[in-house]
């Protein structure tokens, strides 16, 4: 495993690989790049189906795929506002903050057979879970520190939907739980590779999951929170200059943490590629996993293009009833499978 | 027809609803119908008659007036010229229409009163151009107009002798055609016949 | 089932005892916000229903009336266009119907054929911008990009004719100012089927969309006695299952000669008013093609006008069928009195009264536009619903500001 390094010693390795997961892939750099690439691809998917082009114009060859560049530059230019009335200290380093946290669920998720050793825990299930369920409480402080009306509706509409929507989720992953029978990762996608992907086996808690999903993070239709027609922007309504930025990126890294467990625990994460050593076991596997992850974002992002935006009291109560019954029948679909299969 | 009631839909129908909003989603995803112009890289080249810039024709003006009277938004303000006083006395050649009916034994006048258009002001609703007895007006289908500074917008007499030059006059020109499936499609200028 | 309306009063004592109690919050919307337009609108919401709706209007007053007093008559025409610009047809129209029932002009019947034909693609296009509005109020900026881009082919139309893309000042006391080119009505007919394939689409994403139907079936009912009571007007009327168009009960322009439906439906909720635009899309759409069918043949302007043109003029005319203004239309003096004329605008009936003291500019000149007269909505419709519904309501009754301001 990584001979060319042959000057660093052998203890120093597994740090080293730790690192390169934070820092390289699945971490920072390959969320970055894909956040630029689904912004871009939100943007141009909804353009191709709204007759127009999408962004175009900074750099023309590449189809603009740098435009989020750009926009990140003239955000860094501009004056960062702290209304007068906000709580400075949460509203200015919540973003900051938020940004952190959305990030940390992929830690947990393991994007290959190898992974194991890495982060050796047989909870990683509840471990990437927990961690994705703590970014709403962050954005509820958030909303309510900018001191603004329309905020603190987005902050309140946000804590609604949290409430009515985690049940639902947690529900879809303790079906998924039961399904397969443990809560480690990695041998979830074995038990995949060996019978079929979970989104055969259960669909119901993929359905459940993948609208859980969406609300969290604030897809179309779900995008209540921060509805433009009447509360501007929601939570992040005072945000200005780089912060704004920070805050736009939340949605889609959370988005990327949700999509990489779907991909892992529905789609059978890295299937038909296994391997071991850092190449087989990590690299390559954890493409097949990521390309999958990024076909549920792409799926998701999409859905900008085809809906309007539903209402927070329906929303509530779609999210208590017909949800909530799906997430039921999941838990009992699960129990018949793994029955039935193991 | 009349009096009808909004249908409802059971829980089957929704389902159908949503996939049929996501496939004709799905539909333009992957055939889009573009309607945008790549506008500056392209440019569509406006029908004869479009209402865009116009410009004096000074040999044809009579000075009569009509056109600021006429102006809505009062963009035009008459001018008066001075004329370089000519050795013979004026031949009929410019408004032969009009002033061919009257003898001429009046001085040829020292100044002449000639429009100017204040673009700024103009609303191209082209009742100047309308009323205009001589038609002295030669309309042109350019729309699009821009100056790096204010000195160049500022109007003249001899700025309005000419048309102005449109910015898009060296990109691609396209024309537009309206098109069954597409709406409008954008055709090169060249296969037009 | 008469809807119950909560008044409260809009005074000062009032709204400050609204604003004391406790938990109710006072939200301004507007003027510079996405939801709003270009208007303010206060709300005052209780937990997450609105308590009382307070349409600011005025923001974009720009004195239309006034403007056109200290005018010629025929300068107006653009004026007239301008609080309107998605529906500038059907203002013109109205206000030189007024004008010529002042002049006691009577048109050709081939300018009135061109007339019902541009203010039906007129109407298309404003029904379609009410669709797209509606659209980016609920979120869904497909259906925004679609409407718009989709009135892109009708605007080409009317370009074609008139050389504009919006306002198009087509029609003058007497006539209109430009014939139908050579081979227009084919050019409808692509457009007009262009629109029916697409309608198919918008069924599809828009209509039938499951949470379309979720955020406006049943909200912001009107019963027709209150439609009637409040005065709202247009298709807000007619979706309130109340059957009164001014096409139909007091036909204008050649609007006696087609026929056409009326669609009204019984609900009178936000869903039936996006479902009666797409009904009066196709109803417009087979006026616009009998006009073709029938177009009489003759002048565009009346016979006098004709006689009156200069040689040069009348040349013009033969040649292009452009009509050039003679001195006579530049100065427009109507004898004393006073004339009203009523049109159906796209989104409702648009009122003009005209008083002449026999000078040159109108004495008085008054103009009531639809959208003023669909402002009951947001007092007497939106208390009552939800935070969110306030969009969906302002955007089911395509509310326009610079139409209401004038
Ligand atoms: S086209 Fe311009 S200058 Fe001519 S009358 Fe109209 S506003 Fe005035
Ligand atoms: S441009 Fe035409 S209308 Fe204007 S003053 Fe000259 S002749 Fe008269």
């Amino acid at each position: 495993m990584m001979t060319f390094l042959y000057f660093i010693p052998n203890s120093w390795l597994p740090l080293l690989e730790s690192a390169f997961y934070a820092l390289i892939f699945p971490g920072f750099v390959a969320i970055l790049l894909l956040a630029f690439f689904i912004i871009w691809f939100e943007r141009k998917a909804a353009a191709r189906v709204q007759m127009r082009y999408g962004p175009l114009w900074v750099s023309k060859r590449t189809g603009g795929i740098i435009q989020l560049l750009a926009d990140m530059i003239r955000f860094s230019f501009q004056e960062f506002i702290v209304p007068q009335g906000a709580d400075f200290i949460p509203f200015v380093f919540l973003p900051g903050l938020l940004l952190a946290f959305s990030v940390l669920p992929t830690v947990f998720i393991p994007i290959g057979p190898d992974y194991s050793h890495i982060f050796p825990s047989s909870y990683t299930l509840l471990l990437a879970v927990a961690f994705t369920l703590v970014i709403p409480v962050y954005l509820v402080v958030l909303g309510w520190a900018a001191d603004n009306k329309f905020s603190f509706i987005g902050a309140l509409r946000e804590a609604y939907l949290l409430i009515s929507y985690e049940v639902p989720f947690i529900l879809a992953v303790a079906s998924a739980f039961l399904l397969y029978g443990t809560l480690d990762l990695v041998k979830i996608v074995g038990i995949q590779e060996s019978t079929l992907p979970g989104i055969i086996l259960n669909p119901i808690a993929a359905i459940v999951y993948i609208i859980a999903v969406i609300r969290a993070t604030g897809r179309v239709p779900y995008d209540i929170v921060e509805a433009d027609s009447e509360l501007v922007f929601g939570p992040y309504t005072e945000y200005s200059s780089l912060m704004f930025g920070f805050v736009m990126g939340v949605p889609y890294i959370e988005l990327y943490s949700y999509s990489l467990l779907f991909s892992v625990l529905f789609l059978s994460g890295w299937a038909p590629v296994t391997g071991i050593g850092f190449l087989g076991g990590l690299i390559l596997p954890g493409i097949v996993t990521f390309v999958k992850a990024v076909i549920v974002m792409c799926f998701l992002v999409f859905l900008r293009a085809v809906y309007p935006r539903y209402k927070l009291d329906k929303a509530v109560r779609a999210g208590w009833s017909w949800v909530f019954y799906l997430a039921l029948i999941s838990l009992l679909l699960s129990a018949f499978v793994s029955r039935v299969l193991w | 027809m009349s009096d009808q009631k909004t249908p409802r839909k059971s829980a089957l129908g929704e389902v159908k609803g949503h996939i049929d909003a996501l496939a004709t989603g799905f539909k333009y995803f992957v055939d889009p119908h573009r309607m945008t112009l790549d506008y500056p890289a392209e440019a569509m080249e406006l029908p004869k008659n479009y209402r865009g810039f116009f410009r004096l024709i000074d040999e044809k003006c009579i000075g009569c007036s009509l056109c600021e009277i006429v102006c809505p938004s009062n963009a035009i303000v008459m001018m008066q010229l001075p004329v370089a006083q000519p050795p013979a006395p004026k031949a009929g050649a410019q408004g032969s229409q009009q002033a061919g009916a009257q003898p001429a034994p009046r001085p040829a006048p020292r100044v002449k009163k000639r429009p100017l258009v204040d673009w700024g002001m103009c609303i191209f609703c082209y009742f100047c151009v309308d009323v205009c007895p001589t038609e002295a007006f030669e309309p042109s289908n350019i729309h699009d107009l821009s100056y790096f500074e204010e000195s160049e917008y500022r109007p003249t007499f001899e700025g309005f002798l000419k048309l102005p030059e449109s910015p898009s006059r060296n990109s691609r020109k396209v024309v537009a055609r309206l098109d069954e499936k597409n709406g409008i499609r954008y055709e090169e200028k060249g296969d037009k016949e | 089932m008469t809807q119950e309306i909560k008044t409260v009063p809009f005074t000062y004592e009032a709204l400050s005892q609204l604003e004391m109690k406790e938990g109710i919050l006072e939200l301004q919307i507007g003027p510079a916000h996405a939801g709003s337009g270009h208007m303010r609108i206060l709300a005052w919401v209780e937990g997450d229903t609105v308590v009382k709706v307070d349409p600011d209007v005025g923001f974009v007053h720009r004195g239309v009336e006034k403007l056109s007093e200290d005018r010629l008559y025929i300068k107006a025409i653009p004026i007239v266009e301008r609080p309107s610009l998605v529906d500038t047809v059907n203002a013109n129209l109205g206000y030189v119907i007024a004008l010529e029932r002042l002049l006691g002009l009577e048109p050709p019947p081939r300018a009135q054929y061109i007339r019902v034909i541009t203010a039906e693609i007129s109407r298309i296009m404003s029904h379609l911008y009410g669709i797209a509005i509606y659209g980016i109020f609920m979120g869904s900026s497909t259906v925004f990009m679609w409407a718009v881009a989709d009135r892109e082919p009708f605007i080409d139309l009317l370009q074609e004719l008139t050389g504009a893309r919006i306002t198009y000042s087509h029609i003058i006391p007497g006539g209109v100012r430009w014939d139908l080119p050579k081979g227009f009505a084919d050019k409808v007919e692509v457009a007009l089927r262009y629109l029916e394939n697409r309608m198919k689409d918008y069924e599809k994403v828009w209509i039938n969309n499951p949470v379309v139907m979720a955020r406006s079936v049943g909200v912001g009912k009107l019963s027709s006695q209150d439609a009637i009571r409040l005065g709202v007007v247009g298709p807000n009327l007619r979706a309130s299952g109340v059957k009164y168009d001014v096409r139909k009960n007091d036909p204008y322009a050649a609007y006696a000669d087609f026929d056409f439906e009326v669609p009204t439906f019984k609900e009178g909720d936000s869903y039936s008013r996006l479902l009666i635009r797409v009904e009066e899309i196709k109803q417009s759409m087979s006026i616009i093609r009998q006009a073709l069918k029938r177009l009489p043949e003759g002048k565009v302007i009346y016979e006098d006008y004709y006689k009156r043109m200069s040689p040069l003029m009348k040349e013009i005319y033969d040649k292009t069928g452009r009509v050039k203004f003679t001195l006579m239309l530049t100065s427009l003096s109507p004898p004393k009195g006073e004339a009203i004329s009523r049109v159906e605008g796209g989104r409702g009936e648009m009122f003009y009264y005209l008083v002449s003291d026999g000078g040159k500019n109108p004495y008085r000149f008054r103009l009531v536009t639809p959208s003023f007269r669909n402002l009951p909505y947001f007092t007497h419709v939106m208390p009552g619903h939800k935070l969110a519904d306030i969009p969906v309501i302002y955007g089911s009754i395509d509310y326009f500001p610079p139409e209401a301001d004038r």
